[in-house]
């Protein structure tokens, strides 16, 4: 008897044991001694999670990796070249967009509160100036802005995109997939699509090997046969995104295929595209702002197009939902080297951290050392682009006892992380959550309607105020680069000035000393005007 | 659509918490050990009456604990069980028959220190090589280790070696040698057990559970998950790890705590995990062996190693030590013996000098302590036996000792995720104490740490209370009955989940393995 309920007990203590934690899992947080106490939850324990933690483990920084599909985009670059990358339909010839030149009164500072880049390029890498001196310069640029749900839609982007473009030229809404998996309203371009089947990077464990080697860092890449088949639009949302006068369609033809592009409905033209592994480029100058493309025989990859102008700035917004910046592992680095030479970005700002964020947590090195290799992956990729940290945003959560809302407690926290893996990297950091709260934090965001109501997420007039802040911070570096030269140029004009009057001085210094060494004897020989007058006063 | 892929993530998600994750391993102290003991358990119940069947079941669960907890090196645990099985056969044969045993014998030490020189010396060797070489020769990635792969392989020579020697017959049956090897409770961190002493149990007709063992296993269970999951982890996270990475300063007086704080960690960290698995195995019926009995409480260094990690030092004295010649050959070659033993344990940990060195401080200490004993016939080897004041003294002295080879220890253990070179770290933690040592900065630096420290007190102190004391808490703990034992467990749990709750949020990393899983 007594040893049956021994047999007996090891079962019931375990599942007693369990029960009993279940049960505790109702107790609700709690304060004592000075510590919070959280509610356990035994049952998560089995839930798998789906956390973010776990879901990072998809894709991490592999620079082995990294440096063989780098060195595969430099041999193929350098293999004779048989077959095309590229492909030119020029239906009108539109000249570079050539700007004059700033000067830095053109770039006044207009804000009280600024925030400031944080750059801690110590090692004078100089990435970003050279990025600050070509919009200086009224050269073309061009930014990648990768981020998460924060920005998608084009919030943010969209008017960091209208006020650069307005300041610096440029033209058109820049890069847009060929499609996505899911919908999604972006009010700055349309986009209709068919046929194609889409992959994104979040879940590249489902996409077949030849999508999952090929990923760019937009996150999605669609594949289709004949009869695939995308039309991008421009909307005259703003001013800048219409009359876009140049496009370009990227794509992968593994095998030799036929596709056609039609400007508007009377503009057509067939191109084969001879099967090759590169990323290849349907380059069209021309009235493009309504384009379509389809496939007519074979099979594509298509990565997405870009309407821009001829120079000027171009923006990409490439979000990707619940990434927190380490979907960019999963990328490929030879299409990204690939079309980095075609595009040739100048900037690659990193906004991630809003899904990293947990209520109270204050560590988070783990992540900085995620991010410093985000930013060297980056680095590796666009070997030509400065690299920009946007520090996490503000967030409030609700607190499940009060129903009230309170800050979530750590995004200093996180923010100093970032910071702190910009600062290892020697590149620049830009503290987001700083803009929200000089206007009042996101209790402010939400009442003024500029955020959803889950204190989480901003909207388009709230992603306005943090672009405009950030185009604040580049006019700024601009206006400090422009008054840097031009004050160089004035002091080094005065130093010229100086000089030449130094040397005009010295050779008229000199020009007397001879007059006067040679005087006598002038005056001896009697040739000088004065002997003259003497000898004419004489006779 | 949106639903459907929603459900095929569902499933996945189901599928991946039943398979091999390398970043989540399972062990004793987790939650999904609860629940999988708890199914366990349900089965066990009826087969535990059934020699063969239990055999089977326990072992059928052991290789699926293993599969969580390592992946793939499933078929190297079955490997090392199968060739050692049917050479453990042929040297009882040969034996059976008068021939001599050593060349299979030989065959089996080979082949297991193949395995294990494999896992733990590659790193080594190929650092050795690209630094001559510089990179490019190879291209070569670190090996993973097989966790718990020491622990396995020196249990199979011991079993090939006792067969030799004639002290154990061999298994029977291969699933009886398999049981021997991955029973999953001792399988990760040991305890390492005796074939001599595990086979009866195997073989018991049936396993009893007496009050006294459940009420037992219960207080193994609450003190080792309070030791391995709430100091150790607590104390790593908050101070020691900071400590040596230099986070906290370069003060002589935070070098010199972090290296106590390491020494109470490693001990709870490891016999708080040892006395887990050996609780866990007392409530199936399965008596372990103790691993640990309060080491620091040792008065002499030889009296230390009979108190740390007792199933290996065992281990080393029986298979190593012996082999090498023991005290058979005279009294200098027993110095010699046992200070190889010691380097060679050392080596073990991990081929790097800090992990040498504390081989050779280890071996040196006991050498000397054994030629004192000799030279002084009125010392004394335990410090039971000594006059409470020289055992004091005696105490001080021997944990200091200790906590000095723990310097290179934590050293060797903590330069590799630091990026320097272990040697120069350990140098560097000396300077910090020989240089930097003020001692108006021993407030401020207590009070900078001030959980960490309480923790670090309380832990010191629970360690040096008496024996008597852990008795009368299992007595309590046994007399309180199911419902007692049950509030406990089910408090001490709830405290490990708060505790890992709150470090991860004021650090941001889960905690990981027990430290010892790297050996």
């Amino acid at each position: 008897m007594k040893n049956t309920n021994a047999n007996i007990r090891i079962a019931g203590f375990t599942l007693a044991v369990i029960l009993g934690m279940v049960g505790l899992g109702f107790v609700p947080p709690f304060k004592m001694f000075g510590m919070e106490f959280e509610s356990v939850d035994i049952l998560s324990t089995l839930r798998a999670e789906d956390s973010m933690a776990e879901a990072m483990e998809d894709h991490t920084a592999d620079f082995d990796l990294l440096d063989m599909q780098l060195a595969a985009a430099e041999v193929i670059d350098t293999l004779p070249e048989p077959i095309p990358v590229r492909y030119e339909w020029v239906v009108e010839h539109t000249a570079n967009e050539r700007r004059q030149k700033l000067r830095s009164e053109d770039m006044i500072p207009a804000l009280q509160q600024y925030v400031y880049f944080e750059d801690f390029d110590t090692l004078a890498t100089t990435r970003f100036d050279n990025f600050i001196a070509k919009l200086a310069d009224g050269q073309s640029v061009r930014i990648a802005f990768m981020g998460d749900s924060f920005v998608e839609g084009d919030i943010v982007t969209c008017d960091l995109r209208d006020k650069l473009q307005r300041r610096f030229g440029g033209r058109g809404a820049g890069f847009i997939p060929s499609d996505i998996p899911f919908s999604t309203v972006r009010k700055t371009i349309k986009r209709t699509s068919s046929n194609w089947k889409t992959y994104s990077v979040m879940k590249s464990k489902d996409a077949p090997e030849t999508i999952r080697e090929r990923l760019f860092i937009s996150g999605y890449l669609a594949e289709g046969g004949a009869g695939a088949t995308t039309r991008w639009q421009s909307v005259g949302a703003y001013p800048t995104l219409d009359s876009c006068t140049q496009a370009r369609i990227l794509l992968i033809s593994r095998d030799t295929s036929r596709v056609e592009v039609l400007l508007g409905d009377s503009l057509r033209k067939e191109f084969t595209i001879a099967g090759d592994e590169r990323v290849r480029e349907i380059h069209i100058e021309g009235p493009v702002d309504d384009i379509r493309l389809r496939v007519v025989d074979g099979s594509v990859m298509c990565y997405g197009a870009s309407l821009e102008g001829r120079g000027g700035v171009t923006v990409d917004n490439f979000s990707v939902r619940s990434n927190n910046g380490h979907a960019i592992f999963g990328t490929s680095a030879t299409v990204n080297r690939q079309i980095d030479e075609f595009l040739g970005y100048d900037l690659v700002v990193l906004q991630y951290g809003l899904n990293i964020m947990q209520q109270g947590q204050r560590g988070y090195s783990k992540y900085r050392d995620q991010v410093r290799d985000m930013i060297a992956y980056a680095e590796r990729c666009f070997p030509n682009a400065a690299i920009l940290v946007m520090g996490v945003s503000d967030r409030w959560v609700k607190n499940a006892e009060t129903n009230a809302y309170e800050p979530i407690g750590s995004v200093d926290a996180l923010t100093s992380f970032q910071r702190a893996a910009a600062d290892s990297c020697n590149v620049v950091f830009w503290e987001t959550a700083r803009v929200m709260q000089n206007h009042g934090g996101m209790p402010a965001f939400v009442s003024n309607g500029w955020a959803a109501k889950d204190y989480t997420h901003i909207n388009y007039a709230g992603g306005k105020r943090i672009a405009t802040a950030l185009t604040d911070a580049i006019c700024y570096r601009v206006f400090t680069h422009l008054f840097e030269r031009e004050e160089a140029a004035r002091i080094e004009a005065e130093r010229q000035a100086e000089l030449e009057r130094q040397r005009e001085l010295e050779a008229k210094e000199l020009l007397e000393s001879q007059i006067n060494a040679v005087a006598p004897i002038i005056d001896s020989i009697g040739w000088s005007d004065k002997a003259n007058n003497r000898d004419n006063n004489e006779e | 659509m949106e639903f459907l892929q929603f459900d095929s993530g569902l499933w996945q998600r189901v599928v991946s918490l039943f398979t091999y994750d390398p970043t989540s391993p399972l062990t004793l102290a987790t939650g999904f050990f609860l629940f999988a003991f708890l199914v366990f358990a349900l089965g066990y119940v009826i087969v535990k009456r059934r020699p063969n069947l239990r055999t089977w079941y326990i072992t059928l669960f052991s290789l699926y604990f293993y599969y969580k907890l390592s992946g793939i090196y499933l078929l190297l645990l079955g490997g090392v069980a199968l060739s050692d099985y049917i050479i453990g056969h042929r040297v009882a044969k040969r034996r059976e028959r008068g021939l001599g045993t050593r060349g299979w014998v030989a065959l089996s030490i080979a082949i297991n220190v193949a395995i294990l020189t494999y896992f733990k010396a590659t790193g080594f060797f190929v650092d050795v090589l690209q630094n001559i070489y510089k990179d490019g020769l190879l291209n070569f990635e670190g090996v993973a280790v097989p966790a718990g792969v020491s622990f396995f392989v020196f249990q199979s020579i011991a079993y090939v070696v006792d067969i030799s020697r004639g002290t154990i017959k061999p298994l029977r049956r291969f699933m009886d040698y398999l049981f021997l090897l991955s029973f999953f409770p001792k399988m990760f961190l040991g305890p390492l057990v005796k074939a001599k002493d595990f086979i009866p149990q195997i073989e018991a007709r049936e396993v009893n559970v007496s009050r006294d063992d459940f009420g037992r296993a219960v207080t193994l269970i609450a003190g080792g998950l309070i030791k391995y999951a709430v100091i150790a982890s607590a104390l790593g996270a908050l101070f020691v790890n900071p400590a040596f990475k230099g986070e906290l300063g370069d003060s002589g007086v935070v070098a010199l705590l972090a290296i106590y704080g390491f020494t109470l960690q490693i001990y709870c960290d490891f016999s708080g995990y040892s006395d887990i698995a050996v609780g866990v195995a007392l409530m199936m019926g399965f008596r372990l062996p103790d691993n640990f009995d309060a080491p620091y409480k040792s008065a002499t260094i030889t009296e230390f190693w009979r108190r740390w990690h007792i199933s290996l030092s065992t281990w080393l004295k029986d298979y190593l030590y012996i082999a090498l010649g023991g005290n058979r050959r005279g009294a200098f070659r027993t110095y010699i013996n046992l200070f190889l033993t010691m380097v060679l344990g050392g080596l073990w940990h991990g081929v790097s000098i800090c992990y040498m060195a504390w081989g050779v401080l280890h071996g040196l200490a006991l050498a000397l302590h054994k030629i004192w004993l000799r030279i002084n016939p009125w010392a004394k080897k335990r410090g039971e036996e000594m006059h409470p004041i020289v055992r004091f003294g005696a105490t001080l002295i021997t944990l200091h000792l200790v906590a000095f080879g723990w310097l290179l220890f934590a050293s060797a253990q903590q330069a590799p995720k630091m990026g320097v070179e272990d040697f120069d770290l350990c140098l560097d933690m000396i300077n910090r104490i020989a240089t930097n040592f003020r001692a108006e900065d021993i407030i401020p630096s207590i009070e900078a740490s001030g959980v960490a420290m309480v923790i670090m007190y309380i832990g010191y102190v629970l360690h040096f209370l008496p024996k008597s004391f852990n008795g009368a808490v299992q007595r309590m703990v046994t007399r309180s009955g199911f419902i007692g034992q049950w509030i406990l467990i089910v408090a001490v749990v709830w405290i490990v989940m708060q505790c890992s709750a709150m470090l991860v949020a004021e650090t941001g990393v889960a905690a990981g393995l027990p430290m010892y899983a790297d050996y």
